[in-house]
């Protein structure tokens, strides 16, 4: 491996990482930290529409993002794929597209004297550990190997796909990045065929019993195939997975009890961090079974 | 080259069970899935069906599982396609099967097509007006036309695996057509038909659909589209309707999302039952320190200007 790039980017942690899922904003920061990743936090940008907003309003609010980071220089880094989905998809129409991006700039940036030229880059953390800092260095930094914890990868769709816009040539190890971090990690991966599903939670609005039932299958197939935990790189995932996973289980006739983990929270343990500084004890599934299996590990 | 073909066989008449059958058969080089069935038909076995149309990768009618996976059997060479000289064949999920590899295509598909109303429908009959469209538009509703309703993007969908009264993407694809033809003149009325029940707001937007998609039409942005269209005319279900407009009230106003205030105002204000029916997960969460408050949200420090985008696309909407 070649000399490994500046660890420096505009971070753009997304509004769930600091609403709904409380505990994951400290855990990716501290987790970025310990790793020497240098985060600058974008806190003049909105949300990025998360598939809810029309993309003809969500498209200049993503453009302003990236223009601002743009002008910092550096490439913007996700905590959340349903952030990553929509800036990315936004970046494509506007880098694929000069004509919509001049029209973007000038009817909804130039007021602010701001301008997007297309040339931002953005990285979910997963990405950036894969990628840019790389999981063999992630794995010399291990210092509590997660060597009996059984944990099942989630995705979320947006890190999966339109494959055209998240996996382009060359980048094909996306599609098992998730699964070869638990690895470096020290895990054992469960596989399954619910990894790159849907979680169910674009429809708890309008149709609870579908959002219930996607829940409730996914969870289930990773209990029943022996994971210990699941672990997920989207926020949106884990408000579904652990926080609609009760009532997923009163909807399927069954327990489930699976402790569903943020990525940086999985990443921090093996780092050495307590499940307490990891803010685990926010989830609504108690997550003290992985907490005794990491621990036994590190002998604490 | 020598392949043995495993077809789930079916007859609703003699052989209701669904067995399997193994025909041994050599082929050409070249030769496709397709090939392979249409040779194990005339040389082996005349009472083998299965769909075929235009062997040329155009109609999408030869549809099947090919080792599990949806595929087009004209586009899947038998070279490419065999494990160790072997390809297993089934019809495609989710299907009232007819015969073997034949599925009730009115169920799956062109039900649900004709339930959208796909025909244009301009000025009343009688009327002078001149229905001009530019060039442009006609190459936006050509790429959208080039579905052949091939049922690959239903097969993939994720919402009809557990709820097959979903209107799916290929019905709302085409869908899509006669909303984005500038000489259609009952556009909302459209909109509101594809919000009820198990429609458009029922996609998950996973771009499975798309990533299914043969002819590259991207199924799953051409909903988003219909979304787009409807979110703009106020129009859905109630609870979406709310959920669309407290969502953009709170971004428009702060910056980011109140999401406290959206399940609120998602369940509405007044809707004493929806409200109560989230205080066991609202108690819960608030138990772990996790339930922000709603309507104490700060404002994001660039909020003006988000605003700002706010208006400036309102006013091109109007």
């Amino acid at each position: 491996m070649g000399e490994r790039q500046q660890m420096r980017y505009a971070f753009y942690p997304g509004c769930v990482a600091k609403g709904g899922c409380p505990e994951l904003y400290p855990a990716a920061i501290k987790v970025a930290e310990k790793l020497g990743i240098e985060l600058f936090e974008m806190k003049d940008v909105g949300c990025t529409g998360a598939g809810v907003l029309s993309r003809e309003v969500s498209d200049p609010i993503n453009a302003r993002t990236l223009a601002k980071a743009e002008a910092m220089g550096l490439p913007i880094m996700t905590i959340c794929s349903t952030c990553q989905g929509c800036l990315m998809q936004a970046n494509h129409r506007l880098v694929t597209d000069p004509e919509y991006r001049d029209r973007i700039n000038r009817e909804y940036l130039a007021e602010e004297g701001l301008e997007y030229r297309g040339t931002t880059d953005v990285k979910h953390f997963l990405w950036v550990l894969d990628e840019d800092y790389g999981l063999d260095k992630l794995q010399e930094m291990v210092v509590n190997p997660l060597e009996e914890l059984n944990v099942a990868a989630f995705y979320g769709c947006y890190l999966r796909r339109p494959p055209e816009v998240v996996v382009p040539k060359g980048k094909e190890s996306r599609k098992v990045s998730l699964e070869n971090a638990i690895k470096a990690l020290g895990g054992n991966v469960v596989a399954t065929k619910g990894k790159g599903k849907c979680c169910g939670f674009p429809i708890l609005y309008p149709n609870e019993r579908n959002s219930l039932e996607m829940c409730g299958t996914h969870t289930l197939e990773a209990k029943d195939k022996g994971a210990d935990a699941m672990v997920t790189p989207c926020p949106l995932c884990h408000l579904e997975l652990d926080g609609t996973q009760s009532r997923a289980a009163q909807h399927k006739g069954k327990k489930i009890d699976l402790p569903v983990l943020h990525l940086p929270q999985l990443v921090g343990l093996a780092l050495g961090f307590s499940p307490k500084e990891m803010e685990m004890q926010r989830h609504l599934v108690s997550t003290s079974p992985v907490e005794e299996k990491a621990k036994r590990k590190a002998g604490v | 080259m020598q392949v043995n073909l495993n077809v789930r066989r079916y007859d609703p008449v003699s052989n209701g069970d669904g067995s399997r059958q193994t025909y041994s058969v050599e082929v050409e080089e070249q030769s496709t899935v397709l090939d392979a069935l249409i040779q194990v038909r005339d040389e082996q076995d005349a009472t083998l069906s299965f769909r075929g149309s235009c062997r040329t990768g155009f109609c999408g009618d030869c549809t099947m599982r090919v080792n599990g996976k949806a595929k087009w059997a004209c586009r899947m060479p038998v070279s490419k396609a065999q494990v160790d000289g072997e390809i297993t064949l089934d019809p495609p999920r989710l299907v009232k099967e007819v015969k073997d590899l034949i599925y009730d295509q009115e169920e799956f598909l062109f039900d649900k097509y004709a339930a959208t109303k796909p025909w244009i429908e301009p000025s009343p009959p009688g009327s002078a007006e001149e229905h001009i469209v530019s060039q442009e538009k006609i190459k936006e509703l050509q790429e959208a036309s080039s579905c052949t309703l091939c049922g690959m993007c239903d097969e993939g969908c994720t919402v009809l695996v557990i709820d097959k009264t979903f209107l799916g993407p290929a019905a709302l694809t085409r869908a899509f057509k006669p909303v984005a033809d500038p000489r259609d003149k009952v556009i909302e009325r459209r909109l509101s038909e594809l919000s009820e029940k198990r429609g458009m707001w029922d996609c998950v937007h996973c771009f499975e659909a798309t990533e299914h998609c043969p002819k590259g039409i991207d199924p799953t942005d051409r909903i988003l589209s219909l979304r787009d269209e409807a979110i703009k005319r106020g129009i859905g279900t109630p609870r979406v309707v709310r959920h669309n407009d407290s969502f953009a009230k709170s971004i428009k106003s702060s910056g980011w999302l109140d999401e406290a205030r959206l399940a609120i105002e998602s369940e509405g204000l007044t809707n004493i039952g929806g409200l109560m029916h989230l205080v066991p997960t609202a108690a819960k969460a608030m138990a772990h320190r996790k339930a922000p408050l709603p309507y104490l949200h700060k404002k994001r420090p660039g909020a003006k200007h988000i605003k700002r985008i706010f208006e400036t696309w309102e006013k091109g909407s109007k």
